[in-house]
């Protein structure tokens, strides 16, 4: 049988992370549900009139992904925390491509699937309570002036914000950037054996500011002073008076640099993470 | 079965194996004794691919256990002094972790857990560590791996239990299997193993057949004072003194291990001697 993958043992091994976990995955959902409609109740409370409008909808949904996505990511490979769990999961008889594939399926995709129909869920619901509120409200105190308007449910894969001249999804960097950091987390659930999710973060803040002081006192001494526009095909020369000059880079460079920045984190720190459970011992 | 060659080990700075040197085939159940912290379990889980050694070469069934290929893992069984179940039925262990070992025998595992007198319908949550740890044992021989490897795996079992272990374990062992048991408590082996292997100082100090041992050394109780004082090792009992001396006219004598691993360890030259004359 292939040593790498093989369909049937990841299909065991998949249904075995199940088996092992659907209580505490099921209760997790009720949680995670319980807690968004109670925070979308308190909105209504504190502001009826003006109740789940299309920030706190979007902001909820965002704000929830990067906490909860990442908190669970960081737990994924958590039986490598302990010797016991983690003889147990490495003498599970599949692959070390088969045990991430499946961890990357629960961590990523199901959870991501299951997030946002809870999400949409308890929006759905609650967009409704909301408006039922707001009409009252407006009936009482502003019926005779302004129009009502009903909130609608929003969608938190489509934004449209205006960078320059082009016109961008927002969410979908959103989005993007989510992958990218709950990948980190993952990984460092293989690294770090205690506190995962915090020394994780420390990383990530220390490795977000060292780029800051990299890019800002090295990088910035050898080029000139000036910015990027238009992605990173056009660079502005900043001088005193006269007209900016421009450096112009060929367009295959911006669009490598952009294609980089918002697609290859994630998969880098999903192979990085399969070789780093390759390696580990306990 | 299992080769290895200068095997060097250590955590961070403290070296556990400098140069360790074995050979182990099918068909036998090692006893591998040695004091706390000489290397039992380290062995083990380098024998299971779950540590790499620094140097040297392991070579288990054919593969590198520092792979851990599937084929490998399927073929291998190890019942660790601490190990984990999940909060699930018994039932469970044979729906979702059994199909990853082709040989694994369902009727096997039943009658195992039935001469342990564990409850069929009970949850591993609700057991004891001694339940939990028999569930985990008769497993472990049901799945028919190749190799089983078992460390302590008398801890934490009561009288009646260890009894039914050493039954089990003798019933088990087939000419294609091996079976390695890492203790300190050498008496819990006695009649099961068929050779025994003693690590000290990261080093093999003393590995040889029951039957050989048999052959070359003498145990019993002595009460002539010039038989004791040249005893390869004696210690005073309330019916006399226990000692292990050479076989030198062929007798035959219940080997008592706890006497042997005493000798070996305080007189491990002499005693290795006999048995290199």
């Amino acid at each position: 049988m292939n040593q790498i993958f093989s369909l049937n043992r990841w299909l065991l091994l998949t249904r075995k992370h199940w088996s092992e976990n659907r209580k505490k995955y099921t209760l997790g959902l009720m949680a995670l549900t319980g807690i968004m409609i109670v925070w979308f109740i308190f909105n209504i409370i504190m502001e009826p009139y003006n109740a789940m409008d299309e920030s706190i909808q979007y902001g909820t949904y965002y704000i929830g992904l990067f906490i909860v996505g990442c908190l669970y990511g960081s737990t994924l490979f958590s039986e490598l925390s302990s010797r016991p769990k983690g003889i147990n999961y490495l003498s599970v008889p599949a692959s070390h491509f088969e045990k991430t594939l499946s961890a990357l399926l629960y961590g990523v995709v199901i959870f991501f699937l299951c997030y946002t129909l809870i999400f949409y869920v308890a929006d759905f619901i609650m967009v409704k309570i909301a408006n039922a509120v707001s009409y009252a409200y407006w009936e009482k105190h502003y019926s005779d002036g302004q129009a009502f308007s009903p909130r609608k449910i929003v969608n938190v894969f489509w934004g449209n914000e205006r960078a320059g001249r082009v016109n961008i999804n927002i969410f979908f960097l959103f989005l993007l950037s989510y992958f990218a950091i709950q990948s980190a987390f993952i990984l460092g659930s293989v690294y770090f054996v205690k506190f995962s999710f915090i020394k994780t973060a420390l990383v990530l803040i220390a490795a977000f500011l060292f780029i800051i002081m990299f890019t800002g006192k090295v990088l910035g001494s050898f080029v000139p002073i000036g910015g990027f526009s238009n992605g990173f095909s056009t660079y502005h020369l900043y001088s005193d008076g006269d007209m900016d000059k421009i450096i112009r880079l060929p367009e295959w460079i911006n669009s490598i640099v952009l294609f980089l920045l918002k697609y290859a984190f994630a998969p880098i720190f999903w192979v990085v993470t399969y070789f780093r459970l390759k390696e580990k011992e306990i | 079965m299992i080769s290895i060659h200068d095997l060097h080990f250590s955590y961070k700075k403290k070296k556990v194996f400098t140069g360790l040197s074995l050979q182990l085939k099918t068909g036998h159940i090692y006893g591998l004794l040695g004091k706390n912290g000489t290397g039992k379990s380290t062995l083990l889980r380098s024998i299971a691919g779950l540590l790499f050694p620094d140097k040297g070469k392991v070579e288990v069934l054919g593969y590198d256990p520092a792979k851990r290929e599937p084929d490998f893992l399927s073929d291998v069984f190890m019942v660790p002094e601490e190990f984990y179940f999940p909060n699930v039925p018994l039932s469970y262990l044979i729906k979702h972790h059994a199909p990853f070992y082709p040989r694994f025998s369902e009727s096997q595992f039943n009658k195992y857990i039935q001469e342990f007198e564990i409850p069929s319908d009970s949850t591993l949550q609700n057991m004891s560590y001694g339940q939990k740890k028999k569930v985990l044992i008769s497993f472990g021989l049901a799945t028919n791996s190749s190799l089983l490897l078992l460390d302590e795996p008398t801890n934490g079992l009561d009288i009646m239990s260890k009894s039914q272990f050493r039954k089990v374990m003798a019933g088990a062992l087939d000419e294609k299997k091996c079976v390695i048991i890492s203790t300190h408590q050498v008496k819990d082996l006695e009649n099961l193993i068929d050779r025994i292997t003693i690590i000290d100082e990261g080093a093999i100090l003393f590995d040889q057949d029951i039957e050989h041992i048999a052959g070359k050394l003498s145990f019993r109780i002595s009460h002539d004072s010039e038989e004791i004082k040249h005893a390869l090792y004696s210690e005073s009992s309330l019916k006399g003194s226990a000692i292990v001396t050479t076989n030198t006219f062929g007798e035959e004598s219940k080997i008592d291990l706890e006497l042997l691993y005493k000798a070996i360890v305080t007189n491990g030259p002499k005693v290795q001697s006999v048995f290199n004359a």
